[in-house]
């Protein structure tokens, strides 16, 4: 019996000689610093100062945040490719000032999913595998490279590059880095030239803020120390203290508190400071919330809890408030604005009656948080306010507008550029962008309905995201895999024992009746690969170097520490691979403008490619400039903020914030649009009386891909959850911890039920992805026209109950977690 | 009870109320939820039995303090009023925690409404009847739980500890 916690009661101490090395958390934003120690099996530091690597007495009791505790989920045993075992720790780096010695649950537990044998992790992708004789069975790369190779050429030559579809990761962290988003940029743009290309998690390839590049500002414009400097921190759709843990935690929490009004003292001298306020926009009370309320007391936390999709309503009506207080920053406006004028007629005609309406927020409520955000300070400065959204605003009823209109209100009060101020996305992976130009127009070709279910592409390359469940209304996107790579498996099921050359000829022959060819490249075995034909093995976090920035710009080199399993390689090496034999191919038929789009991959380090990419980010928010690996490496988990200026004696000189200079802005007019074709169906049907908010919890990343060889997450996360108020619950006759049935037109799923009334009555709130229950079978196939961004945060579904399962209640806790 | 037979029954003893924990009610994901023992390394560290009080002592839902396994590693040992997993006891609702978050080391307090401990660094919260399971919080382990075996006489003796304590390498110090 398993269950649902470690349980040892002792840990190995790294020895004084353990070799070290710097990195990050592969997961969230936040980027917290974290230090390897490795050492050789069956050795072990000794408990004094001087016998360990930590130079900590482990004889004695350790003091509170010390920051050099080594938990269970810390450490693991590593087996390299020579057969030699290590001891490993990744433990959180008190010297890193993103988060001083914490971390989260999910930073936390990176030992527990190092690669090794005998954890759960052993069934990592260690060698490319091919379908064949009805399955997938492990092939050489060479064999794996040259089939995917004539595949793709054959389709390409034939059907031209809009015949390659791609989603693949763009991301920081264990999401990408710039050495492996440059290698796949390449290949896809300039190599392929496709335009049907899409981001990991939606259905196109566009910016998730669009509207806030058009008004001219970067994704990232603030430093996390604004948070401690701001007069009022403003959090649109983000549940902080469970998907940006730490920062939430050492930067919010604290000036929330009152701490670092000593520091604002110092750093903003001469106007009046108090502790920070917080505006939580969100239609459940979080534990984001609770918390923030537990440590500031309620009176300095509003919990603006608005109906689904209602943002711009909400946000366009504190524009019109503030402006008519007269707290607006006129000056701001004058000096640093463009299109003011459009932005007022659209703010002036949000009647407020139909905001209150809409949004189901107070007329009261809504001028405390125009006060919070913009009434001038008693000595008549303005305030500090900082302006950050995150999923909850981006992936919204409207995604351009919704952005858009949190953007106005923070130029409407200036909040841009001055320490405490900025308006910015919190993030959901870290960055670590630099790509070629993608060759499509905005707004960008939906993948999803075009490509894969309208059949325009044939060959569809997927890496590192789980589309089968993490794509908008997921279940008619299986349906159309599983049909067309159905012909492919067919195709391949009549070639037993064939040559190379009649695989190909087969598989052409099925994309040609409208099957796909599928290559899912990934470090485990998700459920996208189950429909593959080619299976690619990649490398992980810390079994490469790889360099990203956190939610303040903060580049770092995330070192190699391990092997990767088997033959797995990074991204970028098996990009190169791939465009190597293109290369080679066209190059052999005299094609030699072809063969030069696939060139340039020749490259042998990290280094190199990362060094390659700087091209990609000339200019942009993370422009890293002359940066080389050495120099991050002097700079440790400290790093430093793009843009890099300039290198002085050999250091990089970054940039804590953006704006300091006196840029212009644009303002984007975004009225409200009310509720697309596909909601209002749902709302006027009686039988899906629903609304299903969903998000991530704060134990889970992502597609729980590494969660879900974390048995002390998948304990307590054995089905996905859904909250349900205790009202509705009662009507439905539903308790805690029973499977229940959501279910509209577009799919159904089931999840476990949690009992809370943390959703007003008729609101539910989901897990996003979980692979034993895909939310988005629920999610209609509306994307904003103006995007390609889908509404993944609002649907509306029937609810019925299933049943319990045994031990669901027992061993699991239902305490709600919404309460500090 | 010897080190090793207790390491064993630790194991084997969770959810001892329901018999099956959640995790094992489903099929498992890949061949990742098949590994039986996710732990790396098991020790049989020398654990003093010590004696924490009668149980004619305990009042539902009031704690008491003490420590174990040395004064510097304070615990709460507390009658809950409702039966906990691993509890002991006429009514199985006798458990003792450690009062060090799991996380960072905060000093926790107790409600016994709810029956949770709450940190005041991070907000942790830990589930007093399931275990000391985490119910939200940044720990990478469940709240240490102290072993506890009951005597002929009623009286309440600790015997080992179930997750490693806050800021030790070992339970057990050297
Ligand atoms: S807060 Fe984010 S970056 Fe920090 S440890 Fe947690 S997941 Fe990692
Ligand atoms: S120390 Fe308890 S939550 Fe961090």
């Amino acid at each position: 019996m398993s269950a649902i916690y470690h349980g040892d009661d002792r840990v190995p101490i790294p020895p004084s000689d353990a070799q070290q090395f710097s990195t990050v958390c592969s997961y969230c934003i936040v980027g917290c610093g974290y230090k390897v120690y490795k050492w050789p099996l069956g050795k072990e530091g000794g408990a004094l100062p001087h016998q360990n690597a930590l130079q900590v007495d482990y004889t004695k009791q350790q003091p509170e945040q010390s920051g050099t505790w080594i938990s269970p989920a810390m450490h693991n045993v590593i087996t390299e490719r020579n057969g030699r075992r290590f001891n490993v720790v990744v433990l959180p780096d008190k010297d890193c000032i993103v988060n001083k010695g914490n971390h989260s649950v999910r930073g936390g537990t990176h030992g527990d999913v190092l690669y090794a044998s005998d954890r759960p992790t052993a069934d990592r992708l260690t060698h490319p595998q091919l379908y064949r004789g009805g399955g997938q069975f492990p092939t050489t790369w060479d064999e794996a490279i040259e089939l995917g190779a004539r595949v793709i050429k054959a389709s390409l030559d034939k059907w031209g590059p809009d015949t390659i579809a791609m989603k693949f990761f763009d991301h920081g962290g264990g999401g990408g880095g710039f050495e492996n988003n440059w290698a796949v940029g390449k290949f896809f743009f300039t190599g392929i030239g496709t335009k049907m290309a899409s981001i990991h998690n939606r259905p196109a390839y566009n910016s998730e803020v669009f509207a806030s590049g058009d008004a001219g500002i970067a994704p990232l414009p603030s430093a996390y120390l604004d948070a401690e400097l701001a007069d009022t921190i403003m959090l649109i759709g983000a549940n902080s203290y469970e998907t940006q843990s730490i920062y939430f935690l050492e930067h919010i929490l604290p000036n929330l508190g009152g701490a670092t009004i000593d520091q604002k003292q110092r750093l903003i001298p001469g106007e009046t400071h108090a502790s920070g306020k917080l505006i939580v926009v969100d239609p459940r009370r979080t534990a984001t919330v609770a918390v923030a309320e537990a440590h500031a007391g309620k009176e300095n936390v509003l919990h603006l809890q608005i109906n689904n999709g209602t943002d711009i309503a909400l946000l366009n009506a504190l524009s019109r408030l503030i402006y008519e207080q007269r707290w607006a920053d006129q000056n701001f406006i004058t000096q640093r604005t463009n299109n003011f004028p459009a932005f007022q007629q659209v703010f002036q005609s949000q009647s407020l009656d139909e905001a209150i309406r809409l949004t189901g927020i107070s007329k009261a409520q809504m001028m405390t948080a125009a006060e919070w955000i913009a009434k001038p300070k008693a000595d008549t400065a303005r305030r500090r306010t900082l302006f950050l959204y995150e999923k909850g605003l981006i992936w919204g009823l409207k995604n351009y507008e919704n952005v858009a209109s949190a953007v106005d209100l923070a130029l409407l009060t200036g909040n841009l550029g001055k320490p405490g101020t900025g308006c910015g996305r919190l993030g959901g992976h870290q960055e670590g962008y630099s790509r070629p130009a993608y060759p499509g127009q905005r707004p960008p070709v939906n993948v999803d309905e075009v490509a894969i279910k309208g059949g325009a592409s044939k060959v569809f390359w997927v890496a590192g995201c789980n589309p089968v469940g993490g794509t908008l209304n997921a279940q008619s996107f299986r349906v159309a895999l599983a049909q067309r790579t159905a012909l492919v498996n067919q195709a391949l099921g009549s070639t037993n024992g064939g040559s190379l050359d009649e695989k190909v000829s087969a598989i052409m022959n099925a994309l040609d009746k409208g099957g796909l060819f599928l290559i899912v490249q990934d470090i485990y075995p998700i459920e996208t690969a189950q429909y593959a034909h080619l299976v690619l093995p990649a490398a992980q976090w810390g079994e490469m170097n790889l360099t990203s920035i956190n939610g303040e710009r903060r580049l770092r080199l995330y070192q190699k520490f391990m092997d990767a399993p088997g033959i797995a390689e990074p991204d970028w090496k098996i990009m190169a691979r791939m465009a190597h034999r293109l290369e080679s191919a066209y190059r052999a038929e005299g094609k030699t403008e072809m063969a030069a789009r696939f060139a340039g991959f020749a490259w042998n380090t990290d280094e190199e490619v990362f060094r390659a990419a700087s091209a990609g980010v000339k200019g942009a928010q993370e422009d890293y400039g002359e940066t080389t690996y050495a120099m991050l490496q002097a700079l440790g988990t400290n790093g430093v903020q793009t843009p890099v200026q300039e290198i002085r004696n050999g250091v990089p000189m970054g940039t804590t914030r953006l704006y300091t200079d006196d840029k212009m802005f644009t303002f984007i007019p975004a009225p409200w649009p009310g509720f697309p074709r596909q909601i209002q169906t749902l709302i006027d049907d009686a039988r899906y009386p629903f609304w299903v908010n969903n998000g991530r919890a704060n134990h889970g990343w992502q597609t729980l891909y590494d969660d879900l060889r974390k048995p002390y997450v998948m304990g307590r996360e054995p089905l996905p959850h859904v909250e349900i108020h205790p009202q509705d619950a009662g009507q439905l006759g539903i308790t805690n911890g029973e499977l229940v049935e959501l279910f509209n037109p577009y799919g159904s799923v089931t999840a476990m039920a949690v009992i809370v009334d943390a959703n007003a009555p008729g609101h539910v709130f989901m897990l996003f992805e979980h692979p034993k229950g895909w939310l988005n079978n629920l999610t209609t196939d509306y994307v904003d026209p103006a995007t390609t961004i889908p509404y993944y945060k609002g649907t509306k579904a029937g609810i019925r109950r299933i049943g319990g399962l045994p031990g669901m209640n027992e061993c699991l806790s239902f305490v709600p977690t919404n309460r500090a | 009870m010897s080190n090793v037979s207790r390491r064993n029954f630790l194991r084997l003893g969770a959810c001892a109320i329901s018999g099956a924990c959640a995790v094992n009610a489903l099929p498992a994901i890949g061949r990742a939820a098949e590994s039986p023992d996710i732990t790396t390394l098991r020790t049989t560290l020398p654990y003093p039995r010590i004696k924490l009080a009668a149980i004619g002592r305990l009042k539902a839902g009031v704690e008491h303090l003490t420590a174990y396994p040395d004064p510097a590693s304070p615990v709460v040992l507390l009658k809950l009023g409702r039966p906990a997993i691993e509890g002991i006891g006429p009514d199985q609702d006798i458990v003792a925690f450690s009062r060090r978050c799991s996380h960072m080391g905060g000093a926790l307090v107790f409600r016994a409404e709810t029956g949770t401990f709450h940190c005041p660094l991070h907000y942790a919260m830990f589930d007093a009847q399931k275990d000391g399971l985490m119910v939200i919080g940044q720990a990478t382990d469940n709240l240490p739980r102290i072993e506890l075996e009951l005597d002929a006489t009623g009286d309440i003796y600790a015997v080992g500890v179930k997750g490693l304590l806050y800021g030790r390498q070992a339970n057990v110090l050297a």
